[in-house]
């Protein structure tokens, strides 16, 4: 399966559990979905999982003390002024929790089929113009520099007694500081490479040389698989949701 | 015939300068570029040590290439490149980090190199091997220009541009800073079963047991990557070690839970010790971190004025990443000079400064010692270790021996 294949495949389930398929569509898509990890990225599902589930719950709870235990009831009801009830609320959020869980499940486990491909690698693989591919790369690159400035932040705050390494009040107290060392340190951080470094090297031509290869076919392998089958499954779902309907 | 230049000079002569200047005009139109650190080491653009190299690989002209993840042919004897194929970047240590950008260079298309002081961070052994590998007689076929402190021309096959200083605005004596400092006895510190280790490496520190007396000065020596910024890290509480204790005087400390309260650290790179955008920034927190275990004499405006003079700021208002670097790194001694706090930690403390003010410094760290003080400082650079009394700590394989 080539890279551009996993992100057809990942983009196609996303979009079909945004239009909100009903009970069998959105059967047609959980199936799909389990058979990608089962087949593609096995073990290292769980883990996409787990991490779905990290980002995911937090908000799930949140949305329920809102909406369930605040408000009592859903959405839409409050739209339709109609009599709303708890259960109601319950659903809505359990929805949409699931939604956004099958979402974020879903784009872990594209990135982890090709996670034995570095950054530069699967950008590279991708039948992208390389203006978009550049633009990725220093996308990414920006993470790493604000991971760069974290570090830089915590050993400054740290070493001047203003932070401590384990929770703390103090931190809590001074946790804007942290916020400002280390925006400053990410601007300084970026001048120092474009002042020097980037400039002296043309670093950027690289970059666009190291990004300019272009796959033979955009599509190849696995994907003549995977893609037709999702493609049926995007049909299925959306005819699944017009059938009932008037 | 390629060149070999290089440029000598005190600091503020306008080296960094004279060199690009001569990269644009009589080099090349792209060279490979080593400045003094991370930020101008690396490109900055990669995640990974084999996309770093990736990045700089000499291309065939083909678009169809696919380039493979190999980490390519290693250029030092001493530079294991397949060792560090699971670390990031930016976790290298600065020695590191140059050694990984002059692999990459060594694999690109460049036709020219420049270093500017970045070959001051390597250990002896790699630093000849790099010196070794410019040698012209060995057949690289690029022109390599370069700015090293340690480097006293005339250097064999290289032409030296000596330039003079222009200015005298950062002039600086880190000797007064200690010159009024009453005598203080630093409370012994004593490390027993340190072990450490990163998360995705190796085991660092392996049942470390260590003692360090106050009015001592202590020496870290060992190769590139062996951990001794890892161990000023534990010691101010950056890091938490995975077992083990340590002990101030008679007390036990652990800094990574109740935060640092001993001990002045002055960073490698003097951008990593900044806690605010000017000098009173950063000292006015420092100020409010400290205020009950320092002497509030110690913080008093017109000292604190006195001390930055002293090192090139002529006032605490100064921007500090608008001072040149070297002029940065001199006010990163400030704090462990200042004599606030017991034991003063320096790493790398005469990067990049010239003969002059190394030597300066040395002697300012020789009165700290001598009034009672601890000092701890890591450094590659043995003449400027030479003149400061010290014992050497050898750190290698997981321990850290007093010798």
């Amino acid at each position: 399966m080539t890279p551009n294949g996993g992100f057809a495949v990942g983009l196609i389930l996303i979009a079909l559990s945004v239009v909100e398929p009903g009970p069998r569509g959105a059967a047609v898509l959980v199936a799909l979905a389990l058979a990608f990890a089962i087949i593609e990225v096995r073990a290292a599902s769980l883990l996409a999982a787990r991490r779905a589930a990290l980002v995911v719950l937090p908000l799930a709870l949140f949305m329920g003390l809102v909406w369930v235990g605040i408000v009592g009831e859903a959405p839409y009801q409050i739209a339709a002024d109609a009599v709303g009830t708890r259960a109601a609320a319950l659903v809505y959020v359990a929805k949409l929790s699931g939604r956004l869980f099958f979402i974020v499940t879903v784009i872990q486990l594209v990135f982890l089929r090709f996670a034995d491909l570095t950054p530069l690698q699967l950008i590279r693989a991708l039948a992208l113009p390389v203006a978009v591919k550049r633009m990725l790369a220093i996308t990414l690159s920006l993470i790493e520099t604000l991971r760069h400035a974290i570090d830089r932040a915590h050993i400054a705050l740290i070493a001047s007694g203003t932070l401590t390494r384990a929770p703390s009040l103090r931190n809590a107290l001074h946790s804007w500081r942290l916020i400002q060392a280390v925006w400053l340190s990410a601007v300084t951080i970026m001048l120092g490479r474009m002042r020097d470094k980037w400039p002296v090297e043309n670093t950027m031509a690289r970059l666009d040389a190291a990004l300019a290869h272009v796959p033979a076919r955009v599509f190849a392998g696995d994907d003549r698989i995977w893609l037709p089958i999702t493609l049926g499954a995007a049909a299925v779902t959306l005819l699944a949701d017009l059938v009932g309907k008037p | 015939m390629t060149r070999r230049e290089l440029i000598s000079g005190p600091n503020f002569s306008g080296r960094s300068a004279a060199l690009m200047a001569l990269l644009h005009d009589e080099f090349a139109a792209e060279c490979f570029y080593i400045g003094p650190y991370s930020e101008a080491a690396l490109s900055g653009l990669t995640s990974t040590i084999a996309d770093e190299i990736d990045l700089y690989r000499a291309r065939p002209a083909t678009k169809s290439a696919a380039m493979p993840a190999s980490l390519g042919r290693p250029v030092f004897p001493a530079f294991d490149v397949a060792a560090f194929s699971r670390r990031e970047p930016q976790t290298l240590s600065g020695g590191e980090q140059v050694l990984l950008a002059l692999h990459a260079f060594s694999l690109s298309s460049y036709p020219a190199l420049a270093i500017d002081t970045a070959l001051e961070q390597l250990d002896p052994q790699n630093r000849d091997a790099a010196l070794d590998y410019f040698d012209r007689r060995k057949g690289l076929a690029a022109n390599v220009a370069m700015i090293d402190n340690r480097l006293p021309p005339p250097l064999v096959g290289w032409t030296s541009r000596e330039r003079s200083a222009d200015t005298h605005a950062f002039d600086c004596d880190p000797r007064r800073l200690v010159a009024d400092l009453a005598p203080r006895q630093a409370p012994a510190i004593t490390i027993r079963g340190l072990t450490f280790g990163y998360r995705h490496g190796n085991t660092i520190f392996r049942d470390v047991d260590l003692a360090l007396a106050g009015g001592t000065a202590y020496r870290l020596a060992g190769p590139n990557g062996a951990g001794k910024t890892t161990l000023l890290k534990l010691l101010v509480g950056v890091l938490a070690p995975n077992a083990g204790e340590l002990t101030l005087g008679d007390k036990p400390y652990r800094p990574w839970r109740h935060g640092n309260r001993a001990i002045a650290l002055a960073t490698q790179n003097p951008d990593h010790q900044w806690s605010g955008a000017t000098l009173a920034d950063d000292l006015a927190r420092r100020r409010a971190a400290f205020a009950r275990a320092v002497d509030a004499e110690c913080f008093a405006e017109p000292r604190l004025e006195k001390l930055a003079a002293a090192l090139g700021a002529h006032s605490l208002d100064v921007h500090l990443y608008e001072l040149p670097l070297a002029a940065r790194k001199r006010l990163s001694w400030l704090w462990p000079l200042a004599g606030a706090l017991p034991w003063a930690v320096l790493d790398e403390p005469s990067l990049g400064q010239d003969l002059a003010t190394r030597e300066q410094l040395a002697a300012a760290i020789g009165q700290l010692t001598a009034l009672g003080y601890g000092v701890l400082f890591v450094t590659h650079d043995d003449d400027f270790a030479a003149r400061i009394p010290h014992r050497v700590l050898a750190i290698g394989d997981g321990r850290v021996k007093a010798l």
